[in-house]
């Protein structure tokens, strides 16, 4: 809810530097407090992607953590309180949003952008799913580019 | 961790001490609030990086670390406790700012990284001076009394010990709240002493006196207390009555005052709730006093 109303009516604070790490902090610190499962299904995302050959990690700009692949691509971002948001592509973000799994991006309703809020362990794998999606696009795209 | 939580709660009270010593540091507005936690989180990450930590650890190590500093505020500068647990919500969510940023940038070694947080931090350095202005803030409050003003006046401009247990839950912590007000007379130029728990003594003097109307008082002297010490300046308190046609007073108190601290939003939110209570302790005990049956 807190998340929500930030990003549609204080969204100019992510210009201030640092701001988007201060409220993910405080994001993560309120998850910690009140979801704590949530939390560590977070950081079981965390470790089962990066154990992914070429996965790595970073900060991502607007807080939170960022998923990268090897050409340095973004594959996701996590933020603060679980909510993971993959660029999967128009087509197949609507086939994800009519099965109900995850819903419209918070910023970029009506883009190839997803978000999905992890709420247990039960929800990582589907989320490593998206993010390994979001992977081959890439892939491809780089592939296609070079040739 | 534990040796990396001693050794980063050193730093912070080493950092901490070497910002209030060098002048030019101060200078740049950099031992604020939020740059030296944020700081200190990028630090405590870079000392806990081999151990690899969770997010779990680094938010547990985050609070010992925030705790810790704050113990180092209490006993290296004898700062007011108050003071201490208004700043740790803010403090520990900066610490644990600099704390997840600096665990993912030791994670990996990627220049880019490096790049995008310095700009970041270099501004913030910057910007967070220039935008440091004292500034004069007043907060009034009002009650109604069902008493006239010349009832009131008498207990405005000097009262006896105020009977009531604080109900406010910082005084019951132990910040300092107003027991009695003494006045050398009902005239301009007359010294008064507000006197709070503690033995806490404003010294102030009359400046303007209307009779059943107005009341103002400089403050001319705080005590040395550390919860106001660098922090908090009150310049000026003032009392206005006003009749109502139903017989009634509506009494506000006025306290003019300068924040030092930083952020200033986030002071003052506090400031203006602790003067409120401070302000309600007096002008409740005037009215139980104004509203008494008069005696035959």
């Amino acid at each position: 809810m807190i998340f929500n109303l930030v990003v549609s009516h204080f969204r100019w604070l992510a210009r201030i530097p640092g701001m988007p790490h201060f409220f993910d902090a405080l994001l993560t610190a309120g998850t910690w407090a009140f979801y704590p499962q949530r939390l560590s299904a977070m950081e079981k995302l965390e470790r089962e992607a990066l154990s992914l050959p070429g996965v790595l990690l970073s900060i991502h700009r607007f807080g939170g953590i960022e998923f990268l692949n090897e050409n340095g691509r973004e594959l996701g971002h996590l933020h603060g309180h679980g909510l993971l948001d993959v660029l999967v592509g128009r087509e197949k973000a609507e086939t994800l949003i009519a099965s109900g799994r995850v819903r419209r991006h918070h910023v970029l309703p009506h883009s190839g952008w997803v978000s999905f809020q992890i709420e247990s362990a039960a929800d990582v794998s589907f989320a490593l799913e998206l993010l390994m999606a979001r992977r081959k696009t890439a892939e491809y795209s780089v592939t296609w580019i070079h040739s | 961790m534990l040796l990396g939580n001693i050794a980063v709660g050193l730093q912070i009270g080493m950092t901490v001490v070497l910002l209030n010593k060098s002048h030019w540091v101060r200078t740049l507005g950099l031992p604020s609030l939020f740059l030296v936690p944020v700081l200190a989180g990028v630090i405590a990450s870079y000392v806990w990086r081999t151990l690899k930590p969770s997010v779990t650890d680094t938010l547990v190590s985050s609070l010992w670390t925030t705790l810790m500093a704050l113990g180092i505020a209490t006993v290296v500068f004898h700062e007011g406790f108050i003071c201490l647990l208004i700043l740790s919500p803010i403090y520990f969510v900066a610490v644990l700012a600099g704390a997840l940023v600096g665990r993912v940038l030791f994670k990996v070694d990627r220049s880019r990284l490096h790049l995008c947080l310095i700009p970041a931090l270099a501004v913030v350095t910057l910007v967070e001076p220039m935008t440091r202005k004292d500034q004069l803030n007043v907060i009034t409050d009002e009650i109604v009394i069902h008493a006239p003003p010349a009832k009131v006046w008498p207990l405005v401009t000097a009262f006896p010990q105020i009977p009531a247990t604080p109900g406010f839950w910082l005084f019951r912590l132990g910040l300092p709240y107003p027991k009695s007000t003494t006045t050398t007379g009902p005239f301009v130029d007359a010294d008064r002493r507000c006197i709070f728990s503690g033995n806490a003594v404003f010294k102030e003097r009359v400046v303007e006196f209307v009779p059943s109307e107005k009341l103002t008082f400089d403050i001319l002297e705080s005590p040395p207390d550390p919860e106001l010490v660098g922090h908090l300046t009150p310049h000026r308190g003032q009392f206005v009555l006003r009749g109502n046609s139903d017989g009634s007073t509506t009494l506000s108190g006025s306290t003019w005052y300068t924040l030092h601290v930083r952020p200033a939003w986030y002071f003052d939110l506090w400031t203006q709730h602790i003067f409120r209570a401070v302000h309600l302790r007096v002008m409740e005990d005037i009215r139980r006093r104004a509203e008494l049956p008069d005696r035959p």
